[in-house]
């Protein structure tokens, strides 16, 4: 009964892209990278719920998890769904990342269809409380003082941690360890333990340490400042000219599907960033609006690439592509 | 007494009709997807999570939990009946379950279970009522080191593991050790022993190999054996249904065991149940009185490691409601369920829900006895799959094993992958190798060498610092003590047949 009424609405409803007669005719599968309960898996869940309750699309969407790779599994999947109407895809910057890194992972963003992108997150740097550095310039002049010495933990070499670190060094000449952690929990409880002195964490986790007083953020890493952290510098603010390199999420689709579809999707997930429910999922989780059209994603992929291929590289890692 | 009051709080809502409704719910469901291998917990949340939308956050917390500690009651029944491990941490379990049903004792077997899993499982609670905070400061002092240290002690154990020959454990052991290795290197983003495969770069499963060396394996060692009529003795009347007296009287020791060895091993964000599982066997073994009858259906053998791994559900909470950490993927996507209802999950959390948290302590107590209810009848129902003769029995665990894999990753290369293990598996047992250590060194091997590395990098690359830290130094010389066992008991032998 349900999915019925939505499909009314949803008809009633119908602009520019129904006109043009695509719409999904069977249940969408939306493919992530992650097994349930990663990031893009729970944004995916997330988007489905609220999908079907503003009636955007006449059908559900089914979200498929295909792990594995880093994120050239469910890259393959969606290349070889080619043409494939139903189906569309969660990406992040890892989709990006991990075809620079390896050979296996033959299928780059750039052999899929962009869609949209949905969400920029931002990022903050944080220490222990009770650490002596009350500002960025105060841990990167202590790095400075005992090179190699300070640490940091974080994901793995191709993340977005361990490019903050790689700017921040290349700007200031300054040197720490980066120790890799697989889980983000591990990643918190080694700097709440005192076994790590800084982290590159998001907002929505810190917040609570920084209430309870256990953390201090000492600069965010975004182009502005963040609502919930107005007293906070960005990178810029604390003397660090670095380029801000976003975690990127969105949506692409298999490779050879028409034009009217694309625009369908587009048009979809543009009004999905409208409604009420989206502006509140942002806020609870402190993401940024990184909407952007089929076209603007298509050449975000290429700066995104550059940039981080350069970093890699600087980085001593192996690049590949 | 706050303590109390909160506690009161917590049942006058939890004991809420919908409340205790979806506690159910939450237990049936975790029951079931424990007994169906493969579909986890993480999974099964992940689906449910758009549902919990419409739900109060508080009965929805109830029955998620519910399934997370439900599934590890239902994890030992395909364990115990068909050899193939229902859930990770339910692997240990078919080490002396299973050999328990081919005694004819699968109901004992599946009773102990279910009431090691209601003990063990009350005790976490208690736990995480009790000590939660304590015990969440004593965690963060748990760091790269000490994790070395408890993998390594965990690795120790390999020589309780070994059967007549400790070289073939140790053999099995690096084997399962090498597996661990293949993927993509968290350090350095390099391939590993992936030969070209992208299926290959984030490593292989370990649920897929622990299903194919345990089930497929013993499904073509028992194909040989030509038209045997029946595989396994049926339990007959009603007192081999449910353990005896002098079993539990004998799980005694194994009852603590668990409770404990569980709780505190999940209180750590990197450990997680499968560890908490071995260490706790490992345990049973080196204090048990018969430890040469582990592995061929000792009744501690199977309540120790269930115990583990319910008690390590109530442990594992305690770091993602104190600290908004998770350890593992099910309180990982329990988190992302807490923040998508406007919750804010951290060192405050309790304090500015005390009902929610209350309310969830509470149902958890519910929702223990619910379970211990549910699954004592069950044994028997569940004992009757054993009556089927084997050309039905053995194509249900074929493809329950299949089914299982492909699930979990819907992927054919894992289901490839199954049978190549399937393979190994019967090998092994051709060659008189363990297969328990293969996945011993598998579980451990990842997380051991990320340790290590993790050391190294923050002590400069000095191994001192694995020594110098107190928890690691204990932790080490406990390893080394395990290792001292077979030379023990060899020069015991040695000395008694000297004096006869």
């Amino acid at each position: 009964m349900a999915p019925k009424i939505a499909f009314l609405i949803a008809l009633s409803l119908a602009g520019s892209a129904f006109a043009q007669g695509f719409k999904p005719t069977r249940p969408v599968e939306v493919v992530v990278h992650t097994g349930p309960g990663g990031g893009s898996d729970v944004l995916a869940r997330a988007v489905a719920a609220m999908i079907e309750k503003e009636s955007l699309l006449p059908v559900r969407m089914q979200v498929v998890n295909k792990a594995g790779g880093g994120s050239a599994v469910a890259a393959a999947y969606l290349a070889e769904k080619a043409g494939d109407q139903n189906t569309i895809g969660f990406f992040t910057g890892v989709w990006l990342t991990t075809p620079l890194t390896s050979n296996a992972a033959k299928v780059t963003l750039k052999d899929l269809t962009p869609i949209s992108r949905l969400v920029l997150e931002p990022a903050l740097i944080a220490v222990k409380a009770d650490a002596p550095y009350r500002t960025l310039g105060d841990f990167i002049a202590a790095a400075k003082r005992n090179p190699g010495q300070l640490k940091q933990s974080g994901g793995s070499v191709t993340s977005r941690d361990n490019v903050v670190r790689q700017l921040l060094q290349k700007a200031s000449g300054a040197r720490w360890v980066f120790i890799s952690f697989p889980g983000g929990g591990e990643r918190i409880a080694a700097l709440l333990g005192g076994h790590v002195d800084m982290m590159v964490i998001e907002p929505e986790e810190a917040g609570q340490h920084i209430r309870a007083g256990n953390l201090r953020v000492l600069a965010q890493v975004n182009e502005t400042r963040l609502r919930g952290f107005p007293d906070v510098p960005t990178l810029r603010e604390a003397g660090f000219d670095v380029a801000v390199v976003p975690q990127v999420r969105g949506v692409v689709a298999p490779p050879g599907i028409p034009a009217a579809n694309v625009a369908y999707w587009e048009d979809v997930f543009r009004r999905l960033t409208r409604t009420a429910s989206w502006k509140k999922y942002l806020e609870d989780n402190q993401f940024e609006d990184g909407y952007q059209g089929s076209a603007e994603l298509a050449k975000f992929y290429d700066e995104f690439t550059g940039t981080m291929r350069g970093i890699l590289q600087e980085a001593g890692i192996k690049v590949v592509r | 007494m706050e303590i109390f009051a909160g506690l009161m709080q917590g049942f006058a809502l939890a004991l809420q009709p919908a409340n205790l409704l979806w506690c159910l719910v939450g237990v049936a469901l975790g029951t079931v997807v424990g007994i169906l291998p493969g579909l986890g917990p993480p999974a099964t949340i992940a689906m449910l999570l758009p549902l919990t939308f419409l739900m109060n956050p508080a009965s929805a917390m109830i029955m998620l939990a519910g399934i997370y500690y439900g599934a590890k009651y239902g994890g030992s029944t395909t364990s115990i009946l068909l050899n193939v491990p229902g859930e990770s941490a339910s692997v240990v379990t078919c080490l002396d379950g299973y050999q328990m049903a081919k005694k004819g004792r699968a109901g004992a077997a599946l009773g102990i279970a279910a009431i090691a899993s209601f003990i063990a499982g009350t005790v976490g609670v208690l736990g995480l009522m009790l000590i939660a905070p304590p015990l969440a400061r004593l965690a963060l002092a748990f760091s790269a080191p000490e994790y070395f240290g408890l993998m390594a002690l965990g690795l120790a154990m390999v020589v309780l593991l070994a059967g007549r020959s400790l070289l073939k454990a140790l053999l099995s052991m690096l084997v399962g050790l090498w597996l661990a290795g293949i993927g993509t290197d968290l350090f350095s983003s390099e391939s590993r022993f992936t030969f070209g495969r992208m299926e290959l770069l984030s490593g292989i499963d370990f649920v897929v190999v622990a299903i194919g060396v345990f089930a497929i394996g013993e499904v073509l060692a028992n194909l040989e054996e030509p038209a045997a009529p029946q595989t396994l003795p049926i339990p007959k009347g009603w007192r081999n249904l449910l353990p005896t007296l002098q079993d539990l009287r004998d799980c005694r020791f194994a009852f603590a065991n668990g409770s404990i060895v569980g709780f505190l091993i999940g209180v750590l964000p990197g450990a997680g149940s499968t560890i908490a599982s071995f260490i706790s066997y490992g345990v049973e073994k080196a204090v048990s009185r018969r430890r040469e009858e582990f592995g061929t259906g000792v009744i501690e053998g199977v309540a120790a490691p269930e115990g583990a791994n319910n008690s390590e559900t109530g442990g594992a909470l305690v770091p993602l409601l104190t600290l908004g950490i998770p350890g593992s993927g099910t309180t990982a996507i329990l988190l992302a369920a807490l923040v998508l209802w406007g919750f804010k999950p951290g060192p405050l959390f309790i304090s500015d829900n005390p009902s929610l948290f209350w309310s969830l302590v509470a149902s958890m107590y519910i929702g223990n006895v619910m379970l211990l209810v549910l699954n004592l009848p069950l044994v028997p129902l569940f004992a009757q799959v054993l009556r089927a003769p084997a050309y039905v029995l053995f194509p249900i665990i074929l493809g329950v094993s299949m089914v299982g894999v492909y699930s979990t990753s819907s992927s054919l290369f894992d289901v490839g992958l199954l049978a190549g293990f399937g393979l190994l598996g019967y090998l092994m047992r051709k060659l008189d190798y363990p297969n328990a250590p293969l996945i011993l060194g598998l579980v451990l091997g990842g997380a051991m060498e990320r340790a290590l590395r993790q050391s190294l990098m923050m002590s400069d690359g000095s191994l001192t610092i694995l020594f110098a830290r107190p928890i690691s130094a204990v932790m080490l010389s406990l390893a080394l003590l395990i290792l001292l066992i077979p030379v023990v008991s060899r020069v015991n032998a040695w000395r008694r047949r000297l004096l006869s």
